[in-house]
Formats: structure tokens, sequence, C-alpha cells
């Protein structure tokens, strides 16, 4: 029982203490996953509505091949990420293989499938007559694009929070393609998991409280901007 | 026939129009117009193909054929754009935006660049126009279906359209709501200049608010005409089953000192009715109501009665009785009689009879856009 007790003051003094490096990684967990979050989205959103809104051949396939993906295992993505990364791979050149960028598109591949998949969903849910009504109203292309998106805030936000909740809990993924180079490639998950591989259980309780606190604070942010607007049922 | 014609030029034209889906044909019209000021009823069974042809007319489908709006063909997606953006739309369910009422007024504005002053101006004055000013702040999530659907209207009617189309605007409200809807759109239309296009399988409700009637059936324009004549002389069978057997009279209600209710006919005739406010109004006569002498009937000892002297025109049968129809000058008025009555009545075609009405059996509907003189039937 001793250990656990000591992990948590010594987790204590990393937070409170002002302990610089748990402070980078920390940050540096979260610029990882902003980022892949910030790419699906703008990747993510279109392409689900895309495929929402318009009919094509094997768009069935399509659709599947998404909702494969929202369910594939991270070390899988990391591995077909690593095989290509890796120096001797197709994309070998790009020297991307244990870096930061390696790692948001490693995650990008786990978040993309998420957003698509759901705002797909969220669309299709929506009346038809909406888009009728949109059109109507004379809106073109985009502006009808960004009111159907307007209509479905709530489960995009829904979307959002699941990708983010998805990627920032991640560790098989940037584990093989960022390599948890301290300093350089180190994040909250990869982190806990060497601390741990290590026996540093001080330090792996320290990082998982960074982790839960900064998990839960996006997503209380996120949860807000999702619910303003909505009126309370009494 | 009648003389009528439509009021003005053609907003949108339609000539040999089809919207074909998967190979089979959904609606197919020779020639349609919408002529400006005017309110025109699509009217028909569900499923004939109604609001097909709407969204085929406004630019909302693609359609083969010739598509004219103020003269210029529609043929590219940005014509049906530009169709969509001089036009409006309100459909059964009022689709508000996740905004406040007044963001859903704007909406339509907003898409056509209005801002400023000019926005808060144009919105204030349709959300006047429908009653709803009261309600600007509120979100949808607040709101009544009846007040719902006057959002959608005030919305549409904001952008200043050249046609507004409506389909089945009232399906979804319950009879009171509608009611008070359907007068106050009465009301605004009769002072904009704005072109209806208005869908509906209710018979009530095309008589309440058309100028014009086209009645589709599977696809395909069965009749189309001024109001009364298409319900008056069906031109096809399925037309006449659709309407029913009632006769429609159109006029204007005259209340007198004594408060005899009278309705003055566009050909000057009278029918004396139970109540009514004074105004144009339409009388409907069930022919279950019509009584048939040979002779003209005492009205000594008897309610006030209409009695019309007729000739007969013909008969067709009418589940286990018989439908007659005669002519009283130039309206027809209808009778149902058993087939022992018209025996004992020997009636024969051409044979001068006397129709007879109780003033209590005559039901009038207001009407707020009295006929134009040019539609009087002067047959």
């Amino acid at each position: 029982m001793h250990f656990i007790l000591q992990g948590f003051w010594e987790s204590l003094r990393l937070l409170f203490g002002g302990d610089s490096s748990t402070y980078e990684i920390a940050l540096r967990s979260l610029y990882v996953s902003a980022a892949a979050l910030g790419v699906s989205l703008v990747i993510g959103v279109p392409l689900g509505s895309a495929i929402a809104l318009t009919t094509f051949p094997g768009r069935r396939f399509i659709v599947a091949v998404i909702n494969t993906g929202m369910g594939v295992p991270p070390v899988v993505v990391g591995l077909i990420v690593a095989l290509f990364l890796w120096r001797t791979g197709p994309l070998g050149g790009l020297h991307l293989m244990y870096t930061v960028q390696a790692m948001i598109i490693a995650q990008v591949f786990i978040a993309l499938p998420i957003v698509a998949g759901l705002s797909l969903a969220a669309l299709q849910q929506l009346d038809p007559g909406f888009r009728l009504q949109i059109m109507a109203l004379g809106a073109g292309r985009w502006r009808s694009f960004w009111l159907l998106i307007r209509e479905i805030r709530v489960p995009l936000m829904a979307a959002v929070m699941a990708a983010f909740g998805g990627v920032i809990s991640e560790v098989g993924a940037v584990l093989m393609v960022g390599g948890n180079i301290i300093g350089q490639t180190e994040v909250l998950t990869t982190g806990i998991v060497t601390n741990v591989s290590m026996g540093l259980f001080a330090s792996a309780v320290a990082l998982a409280v960074v982790l839960m606190i900064l998990s839960f604070t996006t997503n209380y942010a996120m949860t807000l901007i999702q619910q303003a607007g909505l009126k309370q049922k009494s | 026939m009648s003389a009528g014609v439509t009021a003005g030029p053609a907003i949108i034209e339609a000539r040999d129009l089809s919207v074909v889906r998967g190979g089979k044909t959904l609606v197919h019209v020779d020639r349609f117009a919408l002529a400006q000021g005017e309110i025109h009823v699509l009217l028909g069974p569900n499923g004939a193909g109604k609001t097909t042809l709407m969204r085929a007319l406004n630019g909302l489908e693609k359609a083969d054929g010739e598509l004219l709006f103020e003269g210029r063909p529609v043929r590219s997606g940005g014509d049906r754009l530009r169709l969509r953006r001089s036009t409006s739309a309100v459909f059964q369910q009022a689709y508000l935006l996740a905004t406040t009422v007044r963001g859903n007024v704007e909406s339509g504005l907003r898409i056509r660049g209005v801002r400023g002053d000019e926005l808060r101006r144009r919105s204030d004055e349709a959300l006047d126009m429908l009653g709803i000013a009261h309600l600007a702040e509120r979100r949808r999530s607040g709101l009544s279906g009846g007040e719902a659907q006057r959002v959608s209207i005030a919305r549409a009617l904001a952008v200043d359209p050249a046609a507004v189309f409506l389909d089945e605007p009232m399906a979804s409200l319950d009879p009171p709501t509608r009611r008070q809807l359907l007068a106050d759109l009465e009301a605004i239309f009769r002072r904009l200049s704005t072109a209806v296009l208005w869908v509906t399988h209710d018979t009530e409700e095309a008589l309440a608010v058309a100028r014009r009637v086209t009645f589709l059936a599977d696809g395909v324009v069965v009749q189309e005409g001024a109001t009364a004549d298409v319900f008056n002389n069906p031109a096809a069978q399925v037309v006449a089953d659709y309407l029913g057997l009632d006769v429609w009279l159109e006029g204007t209600v005259r209340v007198d000192e004594a408060g005899a209710v009278r309705l003055l006919l566009l050909d000057g005739a009278e029918l004396v009715c139970g109540e009514g406010e004074p105004g144009p109004a339409i009388a409907c006569i069930h022919p279950d109501d019509v009584m048939v002498f040979l002779a003209r009937p005492e009205a000594a000892g008897t309610s006030l009665r209409n009695v019309f002297e007729a000739s007969v025109r013909g008969f067709r049968p009418a589940g286990r009785s018989r439908l007659v129809s005669m002519d009283w000058g130039s309206h027809r008025i209808d009778a149902l009689l058993t087939r022992a009555a018209c025996e004992e009545l020997d009636l024969r075609p051409g044979q001068t009879v006397y129709a007879a009405v109780k003033a209590s059996a005559i039901q009038l509907l207001p009407k707020g856009r009295a006929a134009e003189p040019e539609q009087a039937r002067t047959s």
C-alpha cells in the first residue's frame, strides 16, 4: 500500500511543484491530439456530409469502411502508419518516423472515421425536408452545408468529444510511431506505460492524474459549447 | 364555359414538363402557368404528384421539358438556384432553423445579402404581417405548431418573393388553428401582389383561397380553370368523385335590416340563406337537401325556401339513389332522389321542374378574395 500513497503524494508534488517536464508532456499530448482532431474535422465533416447528402455507386461500401474504421484497434493503425513511414517504407523519404508529426498522422486515422461516421449518421437522421427547406430559402451549396452543420451541432459535438477521447487516451499508435523519446515524443499515455514498466509508479500516477484532469476539462468545455442555447427541460 | 383568364403575365410557365425517377414518370404536364398575383391551387388526391410538380416548378427538382421563370428558360443548376432565390416555399412542417424566430425570418434575407437596417426593417414587417412580433426572440423549441408555421410563412414572405409555393401548409395543424391561419393568409395574400401556388388535398381549403384550380390525378392535369368552374363543372369522373356531390355557388352575402341573409350570385340571381356574415362567400348545397317538384310548390306553411325554376339536364346513379342534374340559369343544381321518387316524377331531360332548398340547408363559406367579374360564367 505504501507505494500507492507515495505515488499519490509524488504526483501532487509534480503537479503543483512546477515540474517542467510534466507540463511539457501534458502540453505535447494536448498538441498532438488537438492537431489530429483539427485535421480530422476539416476532412471528416465535409466527407461525412458529402456521403450523407449524395448518392453514388459504392456508397454503402464506403459507409461500411468508415464504420469499420471507427472500431479499428489503434495498434493496427499505428502498425500501418509505421510500415509506411519506416525508413525503407513507401514514405520513408519524408523522415517522419519517431516525430510528433508521425503521431499526429496516426491519430488522424483514428479520429477521422469517428468524425466522418458520426456526422454522416447525424445528417442522415435529419428530416430530408429540412434540406429542401434550406434549398428553397435560396441557399447555395456551401450555405446549405453550413446551415445543415448548424442543425447537427449537438451530435457533431458528441462526435468531437468521442474522437478527442479516443486520441488523447490512445497509447498503441503513438508509442509505435513516436517511440516515446523523452523530451521529444513522450506524451501522457506513453509516459505512463514506460514509467510503470520501469517501476516508477509515482511518476505514472502523476501523469495519469494530469491525463484525467486534461480529459475532463476539455470535455467539460466542449459540453458547455454543445449545450449552449439548448433549452433546459424542466 | 368560363371566360376567366389568368390575372397577369405568367411568372412561371411549364411546357411539356415531366419528372421521371427510376424510369417512372411521376408527373407530366402539357402546359402549366402561374400568373402574377393569382392564388393557384394544385388540388388532387394523395399521390397525384402535386408535391413533385411543385418541386419541379420552383427549382427544387430537376425536370425534363421546358420551364420558364419570368419568361427566361430554367435549365442549369444555376438557373434553378436563381429561381429559388426569387421565390420561396413553405412546407407541411415548419422546418425552423436552430436559432430564434427572428433569426429564422431573417435567414432568407441574409442568404440574399440583405444586412443592417434593411434586414431589421424587413424582418419586422414580416413578423408583424403574421402577428408574431411578440415571439421574435423565442427559440423554435418553445413554439406551438401554428406559431412555428407562421414563422415559416413569415420567413417565406420576408424576401418579397415573385412567387410563394405552399405545400400542404395547413395539413399538420388542428382545425381551429387552421381556420385562423387560413383567414389570415387570405387577407395577407389579398394585400400582396405575389403569385401563390398552393398545394392541398383539401377541397374546402381550395375553395377558400383559390382563384384558379389545377386538378391533378395520377401525375397528369385532369382539369384546370377558375375555381367555380372546376367545382361546378367537373370535366372528368375523377374530379367529380373527388369534389363530392355538393354544388358550390359563389357570390356576395348581403344582410338586410330585418336580418335576412341573402347570397347575391355573380349573374344577379339570389339565394336565401340561414346565417352568414356580409362579404364574399361560397354557398354549398348538398343534393340531399334539394327537393324536386313538377309544379311550383306553395311557400305558405313551410320554412323559408329557395325555389328555382330549372330544367332537367340528366341523371346518373349515386349509390342506391339517383343524382338529378338541373340547369338553373347559368348554374347547376343537383338533387339526390330515391329511385322510387324518380319513377314517380317521371323526369325527362329538358323538362321544366322546380327545385327547392331550405335556407337553413345552405352552408356559407366566407371567401376573402372576391372573384373578378370576368370570372362570371356566361354559358
